[in-house]
């Protein structure tokens, strides 16, 4: 069943069109992703969709509730986790967790949650005085506070060093396991790849696909290349016999195989049969990085591969 | 002190999806807590309280004066240094504050959830309503216990007025607060209106030395209005209903302005 429903949603600031048509739905339980290059229109899909923004067209539907005409009734249901969005310096992390959780009519055990998010050492620290790791760990504690079905998170691990990434990482598949929707906003495609079961990629306020991340990398099409240096001779005409095989390359002493589809364990089978060992191999795959730029090559902005 | 509030009815009472009562009791007491963290809170109290003691122990001061009709100056101090805390509170710590959350994103934040507009503004206003009366308060007592200021001919009158006027000033601080996208903005606005009605409350120069028809145009002004009450000059109606209009005008038109962000 599809908790979040978006449908030809449009949003334009004066005569700059930053969201054109945008469709989707996500399923519950789901760590769905909106993947895409600085200013694709990501951060406004989801202030439409959190009632933060109201939008020009289209429909859009939160646990079946209309997001700007139903606003009160989808707070208390939603999450939200803000790009831009701080908190009172000297507010402390628990006294933060007390606020927030007053607003809502079923809140969660703050004890637990400062647990679960390895804030319980924070609790009476000022909100100023917290990493940007633990203002991140705070804000994902914010938007479970209210006990909600759906989160959003936007641009979660922005600015953190891979080990607080790695550590946040964990928290949104701990959000997940617990019952929760998540709604990840990224453009980070390790992110997106590690976390999402599917994922919807904007440009310049469109979908240009929805697929999971594997399928994304898959459908960018590119070739894929095996380099390696054969223990004994192989003649290019047995590997161009492979389907899999377009095109082969000589380096000296080394093979470089160009193919598709499931090239490399093509080309391990005729190696295995033989029984010519492949050395200093290695392959290049198509990753959602490519799926990313072949996708989105249109916009040559600096932004479409940070 | 909360009948006083310019956003008018109190939020936590409508059975409202948006916010709880207990909601807005935490989000009263989370804003009380932050201003007396703030050190700045404690300087727009102390201000006029030094003011008051500086003032009253000139002995000059202390002395009738012909042209202020046979009264001290500090008799006409003691009312103009308690309107200075409504004024500071009011003018600049409201606006200041809320464009401070406003331009660091803590508005943001909080309206995506469940608090509306009119929660916010009223907890931030029931608390500096609170430390307002104690500023007034204070100097009122320290004026009438130290340096024997006669108490004013109407008192339920004075009270009235200051409730209205401290009101109006506030809700001329929500105006000024409801679009200021930063703390910049906020003093560059809040603070001219805070010198005007100084003016009109008389603390640069006495009100009775002013020419008639400036004294009428500082009676329009709020805490022309106040100083007008305490020292009995005037239509006491008239100062109510000037202070009442400014109050609506100025809650409506902060209502509509308001902007999270």
């Amino acid at each position: 069943m599809a908790v979040i429903e978006v449908e030809r949603l449009h949003k334009r600031y004066g005569d700059d069109v930053a969201v054109h048509e945008v469709s989707f739905e996500v399923e519950r339980g789901e760590i769905f992703g909106i993947l895409g290059p600085n200013g694709a229109g990501k951060t406004t899909t989801v202030e439409c969709l959190s009632g933060l923004r109201r939008r020009d067209g289209g429909r859009v539907s939160v646990l079946g509730l209309d997001p700007v005409a139903e606003r009160d009734a989808l707070r208390q249901v939603l999450g939200v986790q803000l790009q831009h969005s701080a908190l009172p310096e000297r507010l402390r992390v628990r006294e933060a967790l007390e606020l927030y959780a007053s607003f809502y009519r079923q809140p969660a055990d703050i004890g637990e949650l400062l647990s679960r998010l390895g804030l319980t050492e924070k609790a009476g620290t000022a909100y100023k005085k917290l990493s940007g790791g633990q203002q991140q760990r705070l804000a994902i504690a914010l938007a479970m506070v209210g006990s909600p079905q759906v989160v959003v998170l936007d641009e979660l691990t922005t600015g953190l060093d891979p080990h607080a990434r790695r550590a946040t990482w964990e928290m949104v598949e701990q959000v997940r396991d617990a019952g929760v929707t998540v709604l990840l906003v990224t453009h980070f495609m390790e992110e997106a790849e590690r976390l999402c079961d599917r994922v919807a990629l904007i440009d310049a306020g469109r979908v240009v696909a929805v697929d999971t991340p594997a399928g994304l990398a898959a459908r960018a099409g590119r070739e894929q290349r095996m380099r390696f240096r054969p223990s004994a001779p192989l003649e290019d005409a047995a590997l161009l016999a492979l389907p899999e095989v377009t095109q082969v390359l000589r380096h000296g002493p080394k093979v470089e195989v160009v193919g598709t589809g499931n090239l490399l364990h093509a080309v391990t089978a005729l190696l295995a049969r033989r029984q010519i060992i492949a050395g200093d191999l290695r392959v290049e795959q198509a990753s959602l990085d490519d799926a990313f730029v072949s996708l989105t090559t249109h916009t040559t902005t600096s932004g479409a591969t940070s | 002190m909360t009948t006083a509030l310019p956003t008018g009815a109190n939020p936590a009472a409508r059975p409202a999806l948006g916010m709880t009562r207990k909601g807005f009791r935490r989000l009263t007491v989370t804003q009380a807590r932050l201003l007396l963290r703030e050190p700045a809170a404690l300087a727009w109290l102390l201000v006029p309280v030094v003011l008051v003691v500086v003032l009253g122990s000139v002995p000059g001061f202390r002395t009738p004066q012909a042209s202020l009709g046979g009264q001290r100056v500090i008799d006409v101090y003691v009312p103009t240094c308690a309107s200075m805390v409504p004024l500071f509170l009011a003018l600049t710590a409201l606006p200041m504050t809320l464009a401070a959350y406003r331009e660091k994103d803590v508005l943001r934040r909080l309206s995506v959830s469940p608090v509306p507009a009119a929660g916010v503004l009223g907890a931030l206003v029931a608390v500096i309503a609170v430390v307002a009366t104690v500023g007034v308060a204070l100097v009122t007592a320290i004026g009438a216990l130290v340096f024997d200021v006669p108490a004013p001919a109407h008192p339920v009158a004075v009270v009235a007025g200051f409730v209205l006027g401290g009101a109006a000033v506030l809700a001329l601080g929500l105006v000024v607060a409801a679009r200021a996208r930063t703390g910049a903005v906020a003093s560059g606005l809040g603070v001219p209106l805070m010198v005007l009605n100084f003016f009109a409350s008389g603390l640069y120069v006495p009100i009775a030395e002013l020419p008639h028809t400036l004294q009428q145009v500082c009676a329009a002004i709020p805490f022309g209005a106040v100083t007008a009450v305490w020292s009995g000059q005037g239509v006491l109606w008239q100062h109510l209903l000037v202070l009442v209009g400014w109050t609506v005008a100025g809650s409506v038109v902060a209502v509509r302005w308001f902007r999270w962000e």
